[in-house]
């Protein structure tokens, strides 16, 4: 069976509510699969870092994790192996989603990229060679690195989802102006600190302030 | 003359690099031509980005044995249970800058943790070497050649892979800059020097032969000297 959890529509309590959705007939066919919009698995990525979204850590799940552990069977030649790897690297796409930039590359590049790193020190590890030669010396600039602030580089692409559209425009004046600079007209900081006349430290600090508060909301809608 | 970087390795090298089954000393050597070669950074880019769509289109049903969903939701909420990583504490920088020889190196990212953990330098002559931590069949070093040095002629029944970190190198086949690749086969008789009068810092990967038995040409970029 093709676990996929997806019912966005059941409400916001995963824990009980995902288990219908993985017993049940609520399951994507293929098809569906190929109607569905280019960037969700970004987006999804986007809510789980803005918000903690289960719903749309659900659906990463529910499509990744057979789809790794299908990976991984191949890798490893065992299925025991082959779930830890998975564990291991969805884990990492919770904990980590902030660290995905849509802009150097796809939601599964990304998780891609962390399965086999994951796997490579898993393998590694097996041959008690865990101290030397590390998937972050071979891939470190995997091309995500842990950024300072990272929260504020990132979303161009995501931030304007019908989901926070509403919010956007609710934003103090102050603060959805350097947003709109930023993500709508792509100007980068120094510009929008140029063209404001305002300190480069300000802008960061209004999108992070933008960014808090677009979090918030997110929650709150999602009460 | 350019000091860019001419000779890298070749596509399928990389695709090994990229899908994590390349054995852990020259996959460190490809990373560290990385540091130098934004060409090969792209190419990196394009693979990765191949391998995550090959992954996304998996076909989940080619599996073997059945799990229970129960399993995938108990996975899940485990997961959902952890707490989301706070901000990124800057981890502690290994140092970037290397000493041999009464010369300062600045080492390339890939390198800087494990050179830390690098044996003692064995000197002779102008040359000197440091085992980095590797196990058989590979040795990785690093190798210094003080200006105007030969290395003697050395034999070994593996792959010899060079990696010039700083500095340059010639041979019978070219000059060699910092980022350059340089793939020798045993029965290459090559004879590198270091003619110039800067001191010239190296990586240096030896293969047992077994490793290697499928054949060189996978290995060797047929564009070696492709300018760009
Ligand atoms: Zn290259």
């Amino acid at each position: 069976m093709d676990l996929v959890m997806t019912a966005r529509h059941h409400g916001p309590e995963p824990s009980t509510q995902g288990m219908h959705d993985l017993t049940g007939t609520d399951t994507l066919t293929g098809t569906e699969l190929k109607t569905r919009d280019v960037g969700q698995w970004e987006q999804a990525l986007a809510l789980v870092a803005l918000s903690r979204d289960k719903q749309a850590y659900q659906e990463l799940f529910g499509y990744f994790a057979p789809r790794l552990r299908a990976f991984g069977i191949k890798m490893f030649g065992n299925e025991q192996q082959a779930l830890e790897m998975v564990q291991d690297t969805l884990l990492n796409v919770w904990q980590k989603a902030a660290l995905f930039d849509p802009n150097r590359g796809c939601a599964s590049t990304w998780i891609f990229t962390i399965a086999r790193n994951v796997r490579f020190d898993m393998l590694r590890k097996k041959q008690s060679r865990k101290d030397d030669i590390s998937a972050d010396d071979l891939w470190a600039d995997g091309d995500y690195p842990e950024a300072e602030d990272h929260q504020t580089q990132k979303w161009e692409l995501w931030l304007i989802t019908e989901k926070l559209a509403p919010h956007f425009a609710a934003l103090p004046p102050a603060q959805r102006l350097v947003m709109e600079k930023v993500y709508l007209e792509e100007m980068s900081h120094q510009e929008v600190a140029e063209l404001l006349g305002i300190p480069l430290g300000t802008v960061k600090s209004r999108i992070r302030l933008a960014l808090d508060r677009l979090r918030e909301a997110l929650d709150d809608s999602e009460r | 003359m350019t000091q860019s970087v001419n000779h890298h390795p070749s596509i399928s090298l990389l695709e090994l690099y990229c899908d994590g089954s390349l054995n852990a000393e020259v996959a460190l050597l490809i990373a560290t031509h990385l540091d130098y070669c934004p060409h090969c950074q792209q190419l990196r880019r394009d693979i990765e980005t191949d391998l995550g769509a090959e992954l996304a289109a998996t076909n989940p049903a080619t599996s073997v044995t059945e799990v229970h969903s129960t399993d995938w939701l108990e996975m899940m909420n485990k997961i959902t249970a952890t707490p989301q990583l706070p901000q990124a504490t800057p981890a502690v920088q290994p140092d970037s800058q290397l000493s041999i020889g009464g010369y300062q190196f600045e080492l390339p990212r890939s390198l800087r943790r494990i050179a830390g953990k690098r044996s003692k330098w064995l000197s002779m002559g102008g040359i000197a070497t440091a085992r980095l931590p590797s196990g058989e069949p590979h040795h990785a070093s690093l190798l210094f050649i003080d200006k105007q040095t030969d290395v003697p002629l050395h034999t070994h029944q593996g792959l010899e892979m060079t990696l010039v970190l700083s500095g340059e190198m010639v041979d019978e086949n070219g000059r060699y800059v910092p980022g350059d690749l340089i793939i020798n086969s045993p029965d290459d008789t090559h004879k590198p020097r270091n003619i110039s009068d800067e001191p010239c810092l190296c990586l240096s990967v030896l293969s047992a032969p077994l490793q290697f038995k499928e054949g060189l040409t996978r290995w060797l970029n047929p564009l070696q000297r492709f300018f760009y």
